[in-house]
């Protein structure tokens, strides 16, 4: 869902700064795993530099060009998939321009069906970071992969899907935290409401509380 | 039939653990004619994706002096319902949950594959997890606004229940109290005088029963009775103001004059913030992140003046015994540590500057709590921002990565005592009679305690076989060590993880190929190493370079295989024959050595080796290179100045730092343009295979390394030049004729030197 990109450190404030990666590659990492870069050669037992089986080039460093492509097999990284055929994985696709009203307006109605439940005070902070958004949106002050995001943020909060709206939140609070900083965590706090609400209502409609059955004696299992 | 190698993997796959040898010698005199002493690295919160937790609670010996824990060692009487306990050899009667217990219906703990369990425990109040951020203010602009956009973004990352608290220093520290009412007050301290712990919360407030407004409420039952603290508030009822209040701190407003360092109070802030959870929730799992731009320079913990014409401590002062306030800030911080350490809170530090902050003195703060230590430029630096980031990274369940609170005990068989431990650790001083009066490391106690770890968090543990020399062990008798973490998960539930190993007895004299076929040459080298650098705390570099190689060359007369006075002769099998170069190494390391490293440097290369697991450990010892070329697949080659060859690119990888250095040739066909030409697509590929490698590294690893992009010729192949082995240096380039490779300008010895004089010395019968 993330965006996947890799963009340089900075250089300027720190020496030899690794690149950054976002927010979307940073927890996709977890779990796929390839092959890791931690086998080494032994030295031979005298210390001399030539590895057992480790061929050398004869002669001297080759001159002129490099193997054309037709000639010379085509290098590969160690590991089995190469990061860079990692394929942002499809979503639908959002038209070229996000409009600010459709971002704006559930978001007012998302605080609209909350305002009974809240305190009024955290409704007028949730509100004010809306105006907020909106000023930095009609003031050209907001990117495109920031508008874009918050448009698929809005969408899943409007299909109730709040863990995914929540996780658009996370990607946008640490892959674009200057632009969104001030506001998005108003924005935070609905999901949140938002989802506990829901909650209370499906609680309500229920009714009947489940209990949750905690296992309290050893799970037995049969020996093969 | 498994072969040591496929047994070792398995072993620290499953239990976390890897030994130095895999067959114990049978007695004390054996046992230290072997060098290594026996020891294992362990890794108490090893990463199991196939090991749910069970609900319940494990069942303990009934001895009051073993208590260890029912595990599948233990012999089973099913029809009595009673287990004979593995270390005591105490027979108890299971517990009524058990009754239905036989041969084929066996609870996990039984089961040989949960030789490592994990049990939830349902008693006590479970608590949340606690953030206190201290933050200096006497940062440049552009740092202070990327450290605060890094905290807002951490208000998002944190679990919604967990509590957050904020103080800011500068001249002055400032402890905010979090209301969700929109007006922020703070409590204002001087930052030169020391405070006791009773004062600070004196004058906080804390001293008063819990806030009334809450008990107002309906009692809640798994509410803890502090939650009201004002200062900690839970972050998903403050984050709106929180953010604010983050977004409109201020540099330090108090003018630093022409010539001087800002005053940074950084050791009454550290006091403030050790004060104010040891009163709110003391033996809690709490972390306390100082996010710092500067070294100390008022009060106490101060580390150097705030005249810029006096630099701060360099490694040259402290020999010369000329740095003036180290001993006494080292002295403030270790009292600290102490105390977060005594109450289960962790300490982490960032520090982001160009000049050194006063790692040295702070270091205790992470080292014995568990907290992470970063070192970096710049608050707005990618090395900063993502490592930060990962601190509050998942795992495969969607849980922090973070535990705390933890105590790990060690109880072994009767043949066996416990020498010490080496980690990020303090000592419970609880003793026993597995306790052994020789101390390694960290000593004199059965348990450690260990404020903050993570699923890599790794202690080196050591013991002492005690075994008499005429007492034989029984035929065919396993000598047994049980570890068990009881820590705080971060989903706040408390739980225990036993892990419970045991190893073969071998008669040495007799059976000396078999414990030496089962020596894990890797595990020795770190346990080993942390031996070294736990020393080189204390003691002067050179001694600790000549008590490693002392350990070595007795180690190669034992082993090795030669004739008396001929070095020609000398040989180490397989299981031995890594062993000398990780030792080479390890010497040339900025373990060891601290000459062209700051103090701070040291300190921080330091804090990490001795933390993490086997494999990152032996890549700092001894770095990883990798060749990629047109010649065939990438390979892993010596880390060797042979292996610089001019039509090849070489990835290296030495924990802190990923170095990509293109050689000679291929550096040209790079100028030359070659990658944009369809014709040699391959050439692009070629230079992409490296970097797709080293993103892969980046993206794992914590802290953030540095990223080196270089070539032949370029000024930063100097982090490649430093680390590959000599062999051809400026003085032996002729002796080498046609032999390829990149010649290294230095007079230190190489590993073929090296093995020469150890050689010598390991077939000599003068030592």
């Amino acid at each position: 869902m993330a965006e996947l990109y890799v963009k340089p450190g900075n250089k300027e404030r720190g020496w030899n700064d690794p690149p950054q990666f976002s927010y979307g590659l940073q927890t996709q990492a977890v779990g796929s795993k390839r092959t890791p870069l931690t086998k080494r050669v032994a030295a031979a037992q005298d210390g001399s530099p030539r590895a057992p089986a480790s061929e050398t080039t004869p002669g001297p460093p080759p001159k002129g060009p490099p193997p054309p492509s037709d000639k010379a097999p085509r290098p590969s990284p160690v590991g089995s998939c190469p990061a860079s055929s990692v394929k942002p994985p499809s979503f639908p696709v959002i038209k070229s321009e996000t409009l600010l009203e459709d971002v704006l307006r559930p978001l007012e109605q998302a605080l609209e069906d909350c305002r009974g439940h809240m305190r009024k005070q955290v409704c007028d902070d949730i509100s004010r970071r809306l105006a907020l958004l909106q000023e930095q949106w009609a003031g050209g002050k907001l990117s495109m992969p920031v508008k874009k995001r918050m448009a698929l943020l809005v969408q899943e909060l409007s299909s109730q899907r709040w863990d995914t709206a929540d996780d658009i939140h996370r990607s946008l609070m640490v892959d674009h935290v200057t632009e969104v900083s001030q506001w998005m965590v108003g924005i935070k706090r609905l999901i949140a409401e938002k989802k506990s609400l829901s909650s209370e209502e499906e609680a309500a409609e229920k009714s009947a509380a489940t209990t949750e059955e905690n296992q309290t004696v050893p799970g037995f299992f049969g020996a093969p | 039939m498994a072969t040591y190698l496929e047994f070792i993997q398995k072993n620290e796959e499953q239990d976390g653990v890897r030994f130095s040898w895999n067959v114990w010698p049978s007695s004390r005199l054996e046992a230290t004619r072997m060098v290594v002493p026996l020891a294992c690295l362990f890794t108490p919160l090893k990463e199991r994706p196939d090991l749910p937790p069970v609900q319940y609670e494990p069942v303990l010996c009934s001895r009051p002096t073993c208590k260890a824990i029912l595990n599948p060692l233990c012999q089973v009487d099913y029809r009595a319902k009673l287990w004979a306990c593995n270390f005591c050899f105490q027979r108890n009667q299971f517990p009524p949950a058990y009754t239905g217990i036989t041969e084929v219906n066996q609870p996990a703990e039984l089961m040989p594959h949960f030789s490592t369990i994990e049990y939830v425990i349902q008693r006590g109040a479970q608590s949340p997890l606690i953030f206190l951020y201290v933050v200096d203010t006497c940062l440049e602009e552009d740092d202070l606004q990327a450290l605060k956009e890094s905290l807002q973004m951490s208000l998002s990352l944190l679990p919604p229940d967990a509590l957050v608290g904020l103080i800011t220093f500068g001249r002055m520290v400032q402890v905010h109290e979090l209301s969700y009412e929109g007006i922020s007050k703070s409590y204002v301290f001087r930052g030169t005088k020391d405070l006791t712990a009773k004062q600070i919360q004196d004058m906080l407030g804390l001293t008063k029963p819990a806030m009334p407004t809450q008990q107002a409420r309906p009692a809640q039952p798994q509410e803890h009775p502090f939650v009201s603290s004002r200062f900690l508030q839970p972050v998903h009822k403050i984050d709106m103001n929180l953010t604010d209040l983050l977004g409109e701190l201020q540099r330090d407003p108090w003018p630093v004059t022409q010539g001087k360092r800002p005053l940074r109070s950084t050791g009454v802030a550290l006091s403030i913030a050790v004060g104010l959870l040891e009163g709110t929730f003391p033996n809690t799992g709490a972390r306390i992140m100082l996010f710092t731009g500067g070294p100390p320079t008022q009060g106490p913990g101060m580390v150097v003046g705030d005249e810029l014409k006096t630099p701060i401590r360099s490694w040259h002062d402290i020999e010369k015994d000329n740095a003036r306030f180290m001993k006494k800030a080292t002295k403030h911080y270790e009292m600290l540590a102490n105390r977060a350490a005594a109450n289960g809170h962790c300490v982490d530090i960032y520090a982001c500057a160009l000049d050194q902050t006063g790692l040295l003195e702070m270091k205790c703060c992470t080292n014995l709590t568990g907290g992470h230590m970063v070192m970096g430029d710049s608050f707005n630096t990618s090395l900063f921002k993502q490592t930060f980031q990962r601190i509050f990274s998942k795992d495969f369940n969607g849980n922090f990565r973070m535990a705390f609170g933890a105590t790990l005990e060690v109880k072994t068989s009767r043949e066996l005592k416990i020498a010490g431990a080496i980690g990020p650790c303090v000592s419970l001083n609880v003793k026993g009679p597995c306790v052994s009066e020789n101390e390694l490391g960290v000593g004199g106690t059965s348990q450690w305690k260990v404020c903050g770890l993570d699923p890599t968090s790794t202690l080196g543990v050591y013991f002492e076989v005690v075994n008499q020399h005429n007492a034989p062990i029984p035929q065919g008798g396993r000598g047994a060590i049980q570890f068990v973490t009881q820590y705080q998960h971060s989903s706040t539930q408390r739980r225990i993880r036993v892990t419970t190993i045991a190893r073969n007895w071998a008669d040495a004299q007799s059976q000396l190929r078999h414990i030496e076929a089962a020596f894990d040459q890797e595990a020795a080298a770190v346990l080993m190493a942390r031996l070294g650098v736990f020393r080189a705390e204390s003691e002067e570099g050179p001694d600790v370079l000549r008590w490693l190689d002392r350990q070595l060359i007795r180690l190669c007369q034992k082993f090795g295989q030669y004739n008396k006075e001929d070095p020609t002769s000398f040989r180490l099998s397989d299981s031995f024959s890594l062993y000398p170069q990780f030792m080479f190494h390890l010497r040339r390391s900025p373990f060891l050595q601290v000459f062209n490293n700051s103090p701070d440097e040291s300190s921080y290369y330091r804090h990490h080796f001795a933390r993490q697991d086997l494999t990152q450990s032996l890549i700092m010892i001894q770095p990883i290179l990798y060749s990629y070329s047109f010649h065939g697949p990438p390979e892993p080659v010596l880390l060797d100045s042979s292996s610089i060859l001019a039509d090849r690119i070489l990835l290296m990888d030495t924990f802190f730092q990923i170095v990509i250095y293109l050689g000679e040739t291929i550096a040209q066909w790079r100028k030359a343009g070659y990658q944009d030409m369809p014709e040699y697509e391959n050439f692009k590929h070629l230079l992409q295979a490296p970097l797709d490698d080293a993103q892969e590294i980046l993206q794992a690893r914590f802290p953030m390394p540095r990223y080196i992009n270089t070539e032949h010729g370029g000024s930063q192949a100097r982090f490649l030049l430093s680390k590959v082995n000599p062999s051809q240096t400026h003085n032996n380039l002729y002796a080498w004729g046609q032999e390829t490779g990149a010649p290294i300008l230095t007079d230190d010895v190489s590993l073929q030197v090296f093995m020469d004089h150890l050689k010598k010395l390991a077939v000599s019968s003068a030592c």
